[in-house]
């Protein structure tokens, strides 16, 4: 018994450590190869480090193009950080680096950099606590790499991508999932788009970092899709969040953020659609949410009740379960639900519009008693979706002193939709052919049953009239 | 009349049918005279219709975008079914056993050579046989609908809808049979069962709503009291199926998916089977007490 | 064939039948007579195992409370009335009970034939005459040839010409060695058909004795049927009985045996006491078997 718990335990230690080596049949070379060839090469030259697995730590002092054309593995086999950039004009592109530090005191990183500009690219990175860390590194490029964070609890995680004083970067087309945030502290003009965050904390994380614009980003199941606090003037365009639901479980989160423009995104099933702490913050600056998707959330806006200058304007807010609310006690009528005329469209609008403009012709005004009762008492959202809701609902609809005040007035309610830009993935005919064959067999079966169960045994011909 | 006295000739002594067959029979025949009743085809046509007005209302507001997720959709449909199936599973149980006793027809069928168990029992299967028919058309009706206006439900998670909705109406239609076997008159049951249908989907979440404002009380005190609740339980299970998490319900449901984890749905599942069984078995114990077996 | 034991039955504080014991062999045919409210009718739902009681109840040998179904499936049970779901067909109706008791469609076609109900299958229950009903009834005991007959006032709902069929029915499966049980109103039915006669009073037997000894025939007998005011019935009778006649009390009037010659006798013996008699029935000419005791 005892030799057979030694066996597997030597079978378990050795599958986790020499992984690399052992897979690719070669023994590991030191990193000190790699080092080599950067110094043999000319400042700025191009090194093409042959396939092979390198284990150690890299510096890079000097400017390079390091290419590792998509087979060469560098291991940090569980110490610090594996690739560090010390120089400015540094490429590193083609790798798979793994196996950084756990400590995350010191921050082991996959690829840091601390100059800049350095252009990170087609890179895989797997089993690091922090992925690509970018510390004063202006005018740098990230792009097309992918990040897989260690298996730990997310409190443990470091983040996938980080940016600390690192302005006018771009931060394009990264697939980042199982790890903490992508985050950007203190940089500004960054371009980020198309970037895919999943499975991570914080999907997109704005500290302090203004004028920038994020699109054509996918932020899925996460606990919360793109979080910017104290960052100003930032563009949200064309981004998905969807099943963002942690804790707080939001799609957008602006706290203290001035001039913040949101517009065509489609937030899909999150916790909360798009949640307002305090933003805008400084007198003279709005918020603008123009033409976003808002279906299958919880709440489709959330906001802190002193939230105020916000302009909401053809948005497609549809089925959420509460399309609005306010902490508290609190209501949104401090902000502007149409502009020109032209509000938003509220799924369950039960106005009409009698003159075909395609505007209701009454204001919207949401007065939910149990969506009062749900911002007084959080545990009650257990009842939503079931017959007693809807008898709370009737009751105030019926005893109108027990209706609450409008959380919101949307003056200019749109009967229809507006055309959507937002995303969203068109149903496979595979699942329609699927539900059609499945609702035929529910027929089919509930007819074998009348035929089998209710046979009817007949005793002799049926008579051909009365006369027997 | 002349063949009597062949008939009554020497023969083996008649044995009774046995167990299954006997009560297979009354199956059989309560599942007849069910779905040719009008009580019948009148819930299989407003179940049939509100299912699919609720499916097309849903698809003409998002269904050409074919965004997936737990929306007000499911909602309805779940709503709708939370009103109906209990009404329907609960008055036809009601009406099984009180109403052969007040047509003086049950003294007459306890006289052939069956126990009273086998006639309970024969009648729960066969009426519960009647609603799973009646829910499969509903429900294959509204699914072709969804096929047909590209639906935005997978299939696993319909067919999960389903099977949960049949447990809940197994659940309701034990209920009721247990109502239906207390009640000396069939208007007796009819109300009883009324009342215990409003109290299940009306008064007692209303009620725990009141509770958990004024008590405070905490969430796992909410979701113990709420899962007592057949209902409750089925719209958990049928969340968790489609969600894989309770979170959709705040916190109370947040703390069930983290402190039961995936053997949450078990347990759903196995709350409504034991709403399910007990008040059968209570059923056939209090029925069968009032005679030979 | 049936051996009862101190069956004791009450609702509540009446006890409707008391500490009945009786044993008939097979091949008797014993009558059940009492006025209404007598326990007849209960003593025979116990004795069938319908009913819980007190006291043990044994048919052909088997316990009716331990093994009811066993003990019934040696039963052909008789109601008053023939009590079925109303728009049932006929042809239905039977197949269930057939299947009830193992019985193949052949047998249940033979059975409706013998009680001359071929060809009306596809009739509807609530559409057939009351004669029709009872002889569905009679085909439906008849179905698995039981050794015994039980049947609760098989007659009292029929007219003369019903009545005769189902009495001669009834004489004839006593010829062929069932046993019968059965409750009566009528003293004529008894005459023909009974060995013994169990006459019920509050649900004690009062008296086991024979038609003859109930109502003694040196000369041919007629048994009227006076109708008088229901108050004055008690008296009536005690006034007929000092007179010399045979009275019987039954809750249907008053039965009297009168030589043949003098069925004025009664109603003179009434007028001199000032009681007033409504009406006259002539009861069917009452054929004593010969060799009954």
């Amino acid at each position: 018994m005892s030799r057979c718990a030694y066996v597997s335990v030597c079978a378990v230690v050795l599958g986790c450590f020499p992984v690399g080596a052992s897979r690719a049949g070669d023994p590991a070379k030191p990193m000190g190869e790699v080092e080599g060839l950067i110094a043999a090469a000319d400042p700025g030259g191009t090194v093409v480090v042959p396939p092979g697995v390198y284990e150690g730590n890299l510096r890079i002092t000097q400017p390079v193009i390091l290419d590792g054309q998509g087979h060469a593995v560098l291991d940090g086999v569980g110490v610090g950080t594996v690739v560090e950039i010390r120089a400015p004009g540094v490429t590193v592109r083609g790798f798979t680096v793994r196996g950084t530090g756990e400590n995350i005191t010191v921050e082991p990183a996959a690829i840091r950099a601390i100059a800049g500009p350095v252009v990170i690219e087609d890179n895989t990175i797997e089993d690091a606590l922090f992925g690509i860390d970018l510390r004063e590194s202006p005018g740098s490029m990230v792009r097309n790499n992918l990040v897989h964070g260690k298996d730990l609890d997310p409190g443990r995680r470091g983040d996938g991508i980080r940016l600390w004083w690192s302005h006018g970067c771009v931060i394009e087309d990264n697939t980042v999932y199982g790890s903490r945030d992508l985050v950007f502290w203190y940089s500004e003009n960054l371009r980020i788009s198309r970037n895919r965050v999943s499975d991570s904390r914080y999907g997109l994380h704005f500290m302090y970092s203004h004028d920038t614009v994020l699109s054509g980003n996918d932020l899925a199941r996460n606990s919360v899709g793109v979080y910017l606090m104290y960052s100003n003037r930032i563009t949200l365009d064309g981004n998905t969040m969807r099943n963002n639901r942690g804790a707080s479980g939001y799609g957008i989160g602006l706290k203290d953020c001035d001039d913040i423009v949101v517009a065509n995104n489609a937030l899909l099933a999150n916790r909360v659609g798009v949640y307002l702490d305090n933003s805008p913050s400084s007198v003279g600056s709005t918020g603008l949410f123009e033409s976003n998707t808002v279906v299958f959330n919880e709440i489709g806006l959330l906001a802190t009740p002193i939230t105020h200058d916000n302009v909401f304007t053809a948005n497609i807010l549809v089925e959420n379960e509460e399309p609005a609310a306010a902490h508290g006690r609190g209501e949104l009528t401090h902000n502007t639900f149409a502009r020109d005329g032209v509000g938003n469209f509220w799924s369950d609008y039960a106005g009409f519009d009698r003159d075909g403009d395609g505007i209701g012709d009454l204001a919207y005004e949401p007065r939910s008693l149990f969506g009062a009762m749900l911002a007084r008492e959080p545990n009650l959202r257990l009842f939503v979706h079931s017959p007693a809701q809807q008898a709370v609902e009737f009751t105030a609809r019926a005893l109108p002193e027990l209706r609450p005040q409008a959380t919101l007035v949307d003056p200019a309610p749109l009967v229809r939709p507006p055309n959507l830009k937002g995303s969203g993935a068109a149903t496979t005919p595979l699942r329609t052919r699927a539900m059609a064959f499945g609702g035929l067999g529910l027929l089919l079966f509930a007819g074998a049953t009348v035929g089998v169960f209710g046979r009817q045994a007949a005793l002799g011909p049926a008579p051909r009239g009365d006369d027997r | 009349m002349t063949t009597i006295n062949a008939l009554a000739g020497e023969r083996a002594l008649p044995q009774a049918r046995s167990f299954s067959g006997g009560t297979l029979a009354f199956a059989r025949r309560e599942f007849r005279d069910a779905v040719a009743s009008r009580w019948f085809l009148l819930y299989t046509l407003a179940f049939t219709v509100l299912a699919v007005a609720v499916s097309f209302m849903s698809l003409s507001s998002v269904g050409t975008h074919g965004f997936a997720g737990f929306g007000r959709t499911t909602a309805g449909l779940l709503n709708l079914v939370m009103l109906i199936v209990p009404l329907m599973a609960l008055t036809a149980g009601a009406g099984c056993i009180a109403g052969e006793r007040e047509r003086g027809t049950l003294l007459y069928l306890l006289a052939q050579p069956v126990s009273r168990t086998q006639v309970l029992l024969g009648k729960y299967v066969g009426l519960a046989a009647a609603l799973v028919c009646s829910l499969c058309v509903g429900f294959g009706v509204s699914a072709c609908v969804l096929a047909w206006r590209t639906g935005s439900v997978g299939f696993g998670a319909y067919a999960m809808l389903v099977c949960f909705t049949a447990l809940l109406a197994m659940a309701m239609l034990s209920i009721g049979v247990l109502i239906s076997v207390l009640s000396r008159r069939s208007s007796v049951a009819t109300g009883v069962a009324l009342f215990v249908w409003l109290t299940l989907v009306f008064l007692s979440d209303l009620g725990l709503m009141a509770g958990t404002l004024i008590f405070q009380l905490r969430v796992q005190e909410v979701f113990g009291l709420a899962i007592l609740n057949p209902l409750q339980a089925f719209k958990m299970g049928v969340i968790v199926n489609m969600n894989a998490s309770l979170d959709v319900l705040g916190p109370v449901g947040a703390y069930a998916s983290q402190a039961f984890g995936d053997g949450l749905a078990f347990m759903l599942a196995a709350t409504m089977l034991v709403w399910a069984l007990v008040p059968l078995l209570a059923a056939v114990v209090l029925f069968a007490r009032r005679g030979s077996a | 064939m049936i051996e009862a034991e101190g069956i004791t039955k009450s609702f509540g504080r009446v006890e409707a039948v008391r500490d009945v014991s009786f044993t008939q062999p097979a091949g008797s045919a014993v009558a059940l007579w009492g006025s209404n409210g007598a326990g007849k009718t209960t003593l025979i739902r116990c004795l069938l195992g319908v009913m819980r009681c007190r006291g043990s109840a044994r048919i052909g040998g088997v316990d009716v409370r331990s093994r009811g179904r066993q003990a019934r499936a040696l039963v052909g049970y008789v109601p008053q009335e023939l009590a079925f779901h109303d728009d049932v067909r006929l042809g239905s109706a039977i197949l269930f009970f057939g299947g009830l008791r193992r019985v193949d469609g052949a047998r249940v076609s033979a059975s409706l034939a013998s009680v001359g109900l071929a060809g009306h299958e596809r009739k509807r229950v609530r559409d057939l005459s009351g004669g029709m009903k009872q002889r569905l009834a009679l085909a439906i005991a008849l179905l698995a040839d039981p050794p015994l007959i039980v049947l609760d006032e098989p007659t009292s709902n029929l007219d003369a010409a019903g009545r005769g069929e189902v009495v001669q029915t009834l004489r004839m499966l006593k010829d062929a060695g069932k046993t019968l049980l059965f409750a009566s109103h009528r003293p004529d039915e008894v005459i023909t058909l009974a060995d013994r006669v169990l006459v019920l009073e509050r649900g004690a037997v009062e008296r086991d004795t024979t038609a003859a000894e109930l109502w003694p025939t040196e000369k041919p007998v007629q048994v009227i049927r006076l109708h008088l005011s229901m108050a004055s019935e008690a008296h009536a009778a005690r006034v007929l009985r000092e007179a010399g006649h045979a009275v019987h009390l039954n809750g249907q009037g008053l039965c009297v045996a009168v030589p043949r010659d003098q069925k004025a006798a009664p109603i003179h013996t009434l007028a001199c006491s000032q009681i007033q008699v409504r009406d006259i029935e002539m009861l069917d000419d009452v054929d004593i078997p010969e060799g009954t005791p």
